[in-house]
């Protein structure tokens, strides 16, 4: 087994175990300090370990690797340094990683609870749009005439946010997970439809009269040929969907929930508990980050047979 | 690339042992057929009057310049587009909507880039043939993929394939599908020289294998080709687009390149069928001139 490190790769782990030593060693100043801040440890041992397995299960990326645990260490670095130590910025505004990753290990129950509640909207309502997106995009794609008609129209309603719609669905709908399903849903169903309708547009002349050559039905044109020819625009379209729906997700609970993640920044931030409001952010754009790892990795599949 | 396919060669003049199963061929008939194309207001006729008989069993070639609507013709027979005027017959059957009788290779962009070789093969067969099972489609795809030689690529996407394997797959497919006519539409245009004399004679090989031939359309610029295939060459002029005379190509099959193309009348043939591109390309260039001088 060989593990070889780099320079950067050396400065990395430097600095995430100084971070390590000050954390364990000095203690934070008064107004940041936590009775207990062995999760911000925890944290800082699943890095290392991540950034050690990383470079053992990739040797080819270890330059990519190293680059990116050092900026992550550096800003560990200069966060607890600056503000859990130093208190350079207004503590009350501006918590230290203690007491950011301290909220984890207390308030564990609620900020999963919350993320439980904001993926069930999200997954439904996402896939709801994939499911009627799609084979309408397929289908007004490949009829001029209703090209010409949907067009337009797609064209109008696409650019209003799908939070605009909120008061209506709240009234309308009878609870708030069927309200923001069918936010998430709207927001979601127009990037997707106009990925799919540009995707069928775009196919080549040439490979649909190589189809209809072969005398295709139309359920089997729309599925063995439009669908895969088509896919890599959709693929686009239904990332710009996910991004449009998190956010949607996002702003909903804020406004009109009782639970999920939007909800819970926007109830601590109405206590000042602004290290939750932090730990809410990141636990956020985690979320965002292992979705969006796993769409890359279903994305690279279906379409494995480009650019290879 | 060049070593693989002259090692693939051996391989593949081992495999032509193998007998074709029945042909299904008939002839083409075009009668009277124009087209004409509305561009931005203005119509272009790319073709005008236009009659050609294909025999059942005929291999036809058509050269003329670009533009000289040799593609339209293959667009039209395949019912890829409706002529503005005329009637085109597949055997009895009038040609109404594109329909699996016609086996078409373009010169690119034939083969689906999702699937894999041996699933545009397998595709095009399970469509073109409904009647036929799950295992004979499997049996027919694996066939016409070792007939050209690509056993080793079946798993291979067209992306990861070179030109002249994307076209030995596009051809497998076409005589797999075992359609009543073969459209050819500058099927080795792409193609380096080397690769295009091995195309040629792969499909040489496979068209006049077994007992009957079938029926094809091949549209090319390269006089070569067409008088080493053809049995006749149709010579095409431009503006509007339309058959200006039709030659036979008196040489006994099989044919063999080596001793055809230094014969008399080989040299005679494709002396004259320069002289009429020549003429051609002259006319198209003074009248360009003209249009020019005009504006």
């Amino acid at each position: 087994m060989k593990f070889k490190l780099n320079k950067t790769g050396i400065l990395t782990f430097v600095i995430l175990i100084a971070v390590f030593i000050l954390t364990v060693a000095v203690p934070d100043a008064p107004s940041q300090s936590v009775d207990d801040n062995s999760a911000f440890l925890a944290v800082l041992i699943l890095i290392l370990a991540a950034f050690i397995i990383e470079i053992y299960r990739k040797p080819k990326e270890t330059e990519r690797i190293t680059d990116i645990f050092l900026i992550l260490s550096v800003v560990i670095f200069l966060w607890e340094v600056l503000i859990g130590k130093l208190i350079l910025l207004d503590p009350f505004l501006f918590p230290g990683p203690a007491r950011v990753f301290a909220v984890f290990q207390d308030d564990y129950e609620l900020i999963i609870n919350g993320l439980f509640s904001s993926l069930t909207f999200l997954v439904g309502g996402y896939l709801l749009a994939l499911a009627l997106a799609i084979p309408a995009g397929l289908y007004i794609g490949w009829r001029k005439r209703l090209f010409n008609v949907a067009y337009p129209i797609s064209k109008a309603i696409s650019p209003i946010p799908p939070t605009a719609y909120l008061p209506y669905s709240i009234v309308l709908l009878p609870t708030f997970s069927a309200a923001s399903t069918f936010l998430i849903f709207i927001g979601a169903f127009w990037p997707i439809l106009v990925g799919t309708i540009f995707g069928v547009f775009g196919i080549d002349k040439r490979l649909i009269n190589t189809a209809r050559t072969l005398g295709l039905s139309e359920r089997v044109m729309m599925k063995d040929i439009l669908l895969p020819a088509a896919l890599p625009s959709i693929f686009s379209g239904a990332m710009i969907a996910l991004i449009i729906s998190f956010i949607t997700l996002t702003v909903a609970e804020m406004i009109a929930a009782t639970s999920g993640l939007g909800w819970y920044i926007i109830y601590n931030h109405q206590f000042a508990n602004y290290d939750m409001v932090v730990a809410g952010i990141i636990v956020v754009g985690a979320v965002v980050m292992v979705i969006t790892y796993f769409f890359d990795r279903i994305q690279a599949y279906c379409l494995r047979w480009q650019n290879i | 690339m060049s070593i693989v396919i002259i090692k693939d060669r051996k391989n593949y003049f081992k495999i032509l042992n193998y007998q074709r199963e029945v042909i299904f061929t008939t002839s083409i008939k075009l009668e009277d057929i124009s087209m004409v194309y509305g561009v931005n207001g203005k119509s272009h006729t790319a073709l005008s009057n236009v009659n050609l008989d294909i025999k059942n069993g005929e291999f036809i070639s058509l050269i003329g310049p670009s533009g000289c609507g040799k593609s339209t013709i293959i667009d039209l027979i395949s019912g890829i587009k409706v002529p503005t005027k005329g009637r085109i017959f597949i055997g009895d059957e009038p040609v109404i909507k594109p329909g699996p009788e016609c086996g078409i290779v373009f010169q690119d962009y034939s083969l689906f880039p999702w699937m894999t070789a041996y699933e545009n093969i397998f595709f095009a067969v399970e469509h073109a043939n409904k009647s036929l099972s799950k295992e004979e489609v499997k049996k027919t795809a694996h066939t016409y993929l070792d007939l050209v030689g690509l056993c080793k690529f079946k798993d291979a996407y067209p992306g990861t394939l070179s030109g002249g394997m994307k076209q030995r797959v596009s051809i497998a497919r076409m005589f797999a599908m075992h359609p009543k006519v073969f459209l050819m539409d500058e099927p080795f245009g792409a193609l380096d020289s080397l690769n295009r004399i091995f195309m040629q004679d792969l499909l040489l090989h496979m068209w006049s294998e077994g007992e009957s031939r079938n029926t094809v359309l091949f549209v090319t610029h390269d006089v070569d080709e067409a008088l080493l295939l053809s049995d006749r060459i149709g010579i095409m002029s431009s503006t509007p687009g339309k058959i200006e005379e039709i030659i036979d190509i008196p040489f006994s099959r099989p044919r063999c390149r080596k001793s055809l193309s230094g014969t008399e009348d080989y040299i005679k043939l494709k002396q004259y069928l320069f002289s009429v591109l020549y003429c051609e390309m002259q006319e198209i260039i003074e009248s360009q001139q003209a249009q020019k001088e005009a504006l």
